[in-house]
């Protein structure tokens, strides 16, 4: 065991793991939080809380990681390349290490530019970082935790204790490169592995294959992104512009047919589209923990918590594992 | 004739240029014997300037009205664009012009600034004693002309038929030169009435100019007697006394194949008789300019090629007929004219009349009590370099000295004793002949595949009956809308972009915009001379000004715009709108008052800044009206809609609304049926309402 | 190449109608090539201040002229005598040049007339496209020619990011993802596996980050002769 995280202690212990999306306020008010992370309580070995998603100022993800432990829940504290240098980020993990938060995911970031584009003015015209990337972030972390070294060379006095995870689009163009990147995470440390939203079954089974012959795996516990749709409308916008998703046509068309079949009715409209994007989403989960090498799901209700107890219920994943160190 | 009148350049003589950029002269102009810059004042016509369009010719030449109707231009012989469709109509163009400037040049008579106090005495005033009359005036000698005849021009005066040479012209020209002051004796034969030596006792130089006045005559069984006449006296007689009732017989043979003969024959028609040609030569072969030729057989008059006379046969005096033979070869095998007979092969020509028109030669009564000699073989004597004669005071000039050539030659050999004399008056080593330059090179053939044939606007002739009866000109100049798109053929031979090397720094920009691959660009551009069409689109882009034009005038239009801006005009109540068009002719005079026309060879030459400046004046709007499917050019409306958003973009930042420039595309339906259609001017006056 | 474009007028108005005297100053170097600083830019833009000066009242005299470059003493000491005649210099040389006659001119304010945008080249006619940001430690070699500094918005070492988008970048359809564009060229190459290598954190000290930088030829310094002697 690296680390003694709740998150790698199901990873190691076989079980299904079930890692669950959060998303801190635009608020130095932790109270709606709060309440939604309490939803979640039960149904998830460990919540991600974003590091200022799409670029928009929210709660600081070591913040929110804090405020959800006190819930009781077991944070992945999300750190983006984007906002710090590499002497920032240290010095945060460092500062979460010793608040006890025991999980760290590595992502690149939404491009700045992102924030301006939806309905909030964001911060266009902020300077952005990247002095290291994700793959070199893990490979950072890990030389911390394990070696006790910083990254310029100096020692550290006691080490951080972090569970270290990645990301990783597999289903997006270019699709032979994606294993690749996916090795240089794995190499450079990643322990988990939490994927873009998978909607194409058929593309991710090619690329787990690949996976498995690479036997990446092996080396990391892979958790297949699941996306809880809501509308037509939010797949067509997935679909087209979101980056690294790419949604069949079939299942479009499905919620398509769900939302036509459902009259003139706002209320009804609304009702058998959430239907459809539950019965969808749980659909999915069932096929992608049938793949080899999958070790559980991450997620990503896009703010429509209160519907994870009952997807995890359905599911067959529920109750969560309670292991005892 | 000084340098400085005929080297005018447009382009700045601060460009630096690469050392293989030298600049060329157009073919006209190369090929012209005085250099006429041919192309900048037809440059000069399609802007419509057409007093600077006749300064540039009256600049090198003495007597442009009398060239623009007799010329045999040569200019027009090796114009480019005769291998894409048909030379430009030069001569006729330059007859437009000076028509057109008659008016200024009657208020505007060159006369000469400074007096030297040197005299010169010109024996003759043709084409060549004239042009030295001229030179010598403009540097401020005392000039008197001796001439024989009542009548000052020489041949011109009194030889030139007046249907193709009207008097008045020359009479223009004449007026000219004796603006300058130059005194003329009249009636007064050097030799007879005065002697050469006394001429040398009264003037610093002498100059001898009198021509090849003498016809030569046959030496045939039968032509002594009436009824022969010689060509030169007989034109005389007809067009310097006004003969017109000359008594010939019904038919008349006309001998030889020069331009005289065809003078002769056609003068002959006019007269009323039947007229036959006897020519040594094949019609190929002829020394007399085909197209005289050709109105001669227009005229009904026939030309019997290869026969030489033999024989005038006459009964109790009276002609019956001309007996010819047959001519086996013209020249010899070194090109020398040297005919050959078959003395078996004869032919009969009835006539009652014979003119033996077989060229001239010198009049040699100026000798008579001259220190002038002649050598063995009987010809004159004098240094070829300077045409000094073997006196230190007497010059030759014309074709006396040169042989027969054309007018504008001897006006060519005019300058070049007048500049010899110059020098010799004044010790001064200044030359003060043409400048010498190579010219241009043939269009390559990837160019002349993409310009745009567009056919010569021939000028009418005369109906041909008509013509045989009357002694007015035969041909019929062009009208505004005609001389304008023939001007507007020009392709600006030598006359397009240059790089200055000093500020291009290869960006590549006229490279791309040129529709015919002119410029080469290493270490900078250099726009190659003969694939340049002179459109001027990579002077108007030139991001670093390095490239300007070489001889066509893109700069003057801007004075203009700023003169007709700055203008204050009581009858307008409102500003002006500017209009910006390349269809010159066709706007006035209904044009309405408060729109102020600036008239260019071709919008192309058009930069941004030439439709952002007048904002700086108290305008409403600029409109542009290009000739578009007229355009000579490739790609012009586009990049002028190009600069038009540049323009618009520019001055949004300033408030100016977008619409206060405007293009004015034609349909081609709308203008094709005449350019000076009013429905043009309502189209103007439609988008001048849109603006408002 | 450096690639500008000139501010909005707007702004050069307000930097420039408290000077009664100005001179627009091009710079015929890499600011002409993309049409924004030249002499003829610097020509239109002193009309489109007259228009502006005579239309709200205002007396400036505003003429123009060109330098070959800004950024070198003796292009700039060529002119020097004529610039000191002006109350202020708008320059339309990249901020290298402003700054560089600002250090030359004397008590003559330079006003920045472009922003200076990026080292691009001419992709065609009026195309202009960064390429490099002199990052100081070129890494062209490991990807194929085409820098994922300067051409990857998050200037990523290990990519693609999630954010690539059918060989589009996540910031917009316009922009090309540069390491799509690397895996295809490095793929053409035979070097893809190349890329399998984790690129570490780089060196940003050979960066703007590192500092204003300065070089020196010294074989062609005029400075140095004592060196000559050793």
């Amino acid at each position: 065991m690296k680390v003694g995280s709740n998150l790698e202690k199901v990873i190691l212990s076989g079980s299904p793991v079930v890692t669950v999306e959060l998303g801190p306020p635009m608020s130095a008010d932790a109270t709606g939080f709060i309440k939604k992370a309490n939803l979640l309580k039960g149904f998830c070995d460990a919540v991600n809380i974003t590091d200022c998603q799409t670029a928009i100022v929210r709660m600081s993800s070591i913040a929110g990681s804090l405020i959800v432990m006190k819930e009781g829940l077991e944070p992945v504290m999300q750190m983006t390349c984007r906002d710090r240098n590499r002497i920032a980020i240290q010095s945060d993990l460092l500062g979460a290490s010793a608040l006890g938060i025991r999980n760290c995911l590595c992502i690149a970031g939404d491009h700045q530019r992102f924030s301006g584009l939806g309905r909030f003015k964001g911060h266009p015209g902020a300077k952005n970082v990247y002095d290291i990337d994700t793959c070199q972030l893990v490979g950072i972390i890990k030389r911390m935790r394990d070696d006790g070294l910083q990254q310029g060379g100096d020692r550290l006095e006691v080490a951080p204790r972090l569970f270290i995870g990645a990301s990783w689009t597999p289903t997006a163009e270019p699709l032979d490169f994606r294993p690749i990147n996916l090795k240089k995470k794995v190499l450079s440390g990643a322990d988990f592995i939490q994927t873009q939203g998978i909607f194409d079954i058929d593309l991710f089974k090619q690329q787990m294959q690949t996976i498995r012959a690479m036997g990446l795996h092996e080396k990391t516990a892979i958790l297949a992104g699941i996306i809880v749709p809501r509308s037509y409308n939010m797949l067509k916008y997935m679909a087209t512009s979101v980056p690294g998703i790419t949604i069949p046509e079939k299942i479009i068309h499905r919620m398509l047919k769900a939302k036509e079949s459902a009259g003139s009715d706002k209320e009804e409209i609304k009702r058998r589209q959430e239907q459809e994007g539950l019965k969808i989403a749980m659909e999915l989960i069932h096929q992608v923990l049938e793949i080899d090498g999958v070790r559980g799901i991450h997620l990503q209700t896009i703010s429509w918590e209160e519907v994870v107890g009952y997807i995890i219920k359905t599911c067959g994943l529920y109750p969560r594992p309670k292991i005892h160190s | 004739m000084p340098k400085e009148i005929l080297d005018k350049p447009f382009m700045s003589s601060q460009i630096t240029t690469d050392d293989n950029d030298k600049p060329v002269y157009s073919p006209c102009r190369y090929e012209c014997p005085i250099h006429t810059d041919v192309q900048r004042y037809i440059h000069l016509i399609s802007n419509a300037k057409y007093e600077e369009a006749f300064e540039t010719i009256r600049s090198v030449n003495p007597l442009p009205s009398t060239c623009s109707y007799i010329c045999h231009h040569p200019c027009e012989n090796a114009c480019r664009r005769g291998k894409i469709d048909a030379p430009l109509a030069i001569r006729h163009l330059k007859r437009y012009a000076i028509q057109k400037a008659t008016e200024y040049r009657k208020k505007n008579r060159l006369r000469p600034k400074q007096t030297n106090g040197k005299k010169v005495a010109i024996i003759g005033s043709g084409p060549s004693g004239l042009t030295v009359a001229s030179d010598l005036a403009d540097l401020g000698y005392g000039v008197t002309i001796y001439e024989k005849f009542s009548k000052l021009g020489g041949i011109l005066a009194l030889a030139i038929p007046t249907y193709r040479l009207p008097r008045e012209a020359l009479k223009e020209d004449i007026d000219d030169i004796l603006a300058k002051g130059v005194e003329t004796v009249l009636n007064c034969e050097v030799g007879k009435d005065i002697s050469l030596k006394d001429l040398i006792a009264k003037y610093d130089t002498v100059v001898v100019a009198t021509g090849l006045m003498k016809s030569r005559n046959l030496n045939i069984p039968g032509i002594d007697g009436q009824g022969v006449l010689l060509a030169i006296p007989f034109l005389i007689d007809v067009f310097s006394n006004d003969n017109r009732e000359f008594k010939l017989g019904k038919r008349v043979v006309v001998i030889g194949g020069g331009n005289v003969a065809i003078d002769v024959a056609r003068t002959a028609k006019r007269l009323g008789s039947d007229v036959e040609m006897v020519c040594l030569e094949a019609p190929d072969e002829m020394p007399a300019w085909s197209w005289e030729v050709d109105e001669a057989t227009q005229e009904d008059i026939k030309i019997n090629h290869r026969w030489a006379p033999k024989e005038i046969v006459r009964k109790d005096g009276i002609i019956e007929g001309l007996v010819v033979k047959r001519v086996t070869s013209v020249f010899d095998s070194n090109g020398r004219f040297n005919p050959e007979y078959d003395e078996h092969i004869t032919d009969f020509i009835s006539a009652d009349t014979v003119i033996v028109s077989i060229g001239q030669t010198v009049d040699t009564t100026f000798l008579n009590d001259s220190p002038l000699i002649v050598d063995k073989q009987g010809k004159l004597v004098f240094n070829n370099h300077d045409y000094l004669s073997n006196h230190p005071k007497i010059f030759y000039s014309g074709e006396i000295v040169t042989g027969p050539g054309s007018a504008v030659s001897a006006i060519a050999h005019g300058h070049k004793v007048a500049s010899s004399i110059h020098q010799r008056l004044n010790d001064s080593k200044t030359d003060l002949s043409f400048v010498e330059i190579d010219k241009i090179g043939d269009i390559p053939e990837t160019v002349r595949n993409v310009i745009k044939a567009r056919p010569r606007i021939s000028i009418s002739l005369l109906d041909t009956n008509i013509r045989k009866k009357t002694f007015i000109p035969v041909e019929i100049g062009y009208d505004d809308a005609s001389a304008l798109r023939e001007a507007k053929r020009c392709r600006g031979c030598g006359g397009g972009a240059v790089v200055d090397i000093r500020k291009c720094m290869a960006c590549m920009t006229c490279k791309r915009i040129c529709p015919y691959d002119a410029p080469v660009v290493s270490f900078y551009s250099r726009i190659r001379q003969e694939y340049c069409q002179a459109c001027g689109l990579c002077v108007s882009t030139c991001p670093s000004k390095a490239i300007s034009m070489r001889g066509m005038d893109v700069e003057s239009f801007r004075k203009d715009v700023i003169g007709l801006l700055s203008e204050k005009n009581s009858n307008i109540q409102t500003p002006p709108f500017l209009l910006y068009t390349c269809i010159t002719q066709g706007l006035n005079p209904e044009i309405p008052q408060d729109i102020k026309v600036v008239s260019l060879d071709c919008l192309s030459r058009l930069d941004v800044l030439d439709i952002i400046t007048p904002f700086n004046y108290a305008i409403r709007g600029v409109l542009l009206l290009p000739c578009n499917d007229d355009c000579k050019y490739h790609g012009v409306d586009y990049w002028l809609k190009m600069k038009v958003l540049h323009a618009k973009k520019i001055l949004s930042s300033l408030s100016i609304p977008q619409d206060c420039i405007q293009i004015i595309f034609n349909n081609k339906s709308e203008l094709s049926q005449n350019i000076n259609d009013s429905s043009l001017n309502a189209l103007i006056q439609r988008h001048k309402e849109g603006l408002q | 190449m450096i690639v500008g474009e000139q501010k909005p007028f707007e702004e050069i108005w307000n930097m420039i109608r408290q000077y009664r005297r100005v001179l627009v100053l091009g710079c015929n170097t890499c600011v002409a090539v993309c049409h924004s600083g030249g002499e003829k830019e610097a020509h239109i833009l002193s009309e489109v201040i007259q228009i502006k000066a005579s239309s709200t009242d205002t007396s400036i005299e505003v003429n123009h002229m060109g330098l070959v470059r800004q950024c070198e003493n003796e292009y700039i000491d060529d002119a020097i005598h004529n610039l000191q005649t002006y109350e202020a210099i708008l320059s339309l040389a990249c901020g290298v040049g402003v700054n560089f006659l600002s250090q030359k001119i004397g008590s003559i304010p330079v006003l920045p007339g472009l922003n200076t945008t990026f080292y691009g080249s001419v992709e065609e006619a009026g195309v202009f496209a960064e390429m490099c940001v002199g990052c100081g430690d070129c890494i062209l070699h490991l990807t194929g020619g085409i820098c994922p500094i300067a051409r990857c918005p998050k200037s990523i070492m290990n990519g693609p990011c999630g954010g690539t988008n059918n060989g589009k970048c996540e910031i917009g359809v316009d922009t090309d993802c540069a390491w799509y564009l690397i895996i295809q060229r490095m793929k053409a190459l035979g070097i893809l596996h190349l890329l399998e290598e984790i690129q570490p954190p780089r060196d940003w000290s050979k960066s703007f980050h590192g500092g204003p930088r300065r070089m020196f030829v010294s074989h062609v310094m005029l400075n140095k002769r004592e060196d000559a002697n050793k």
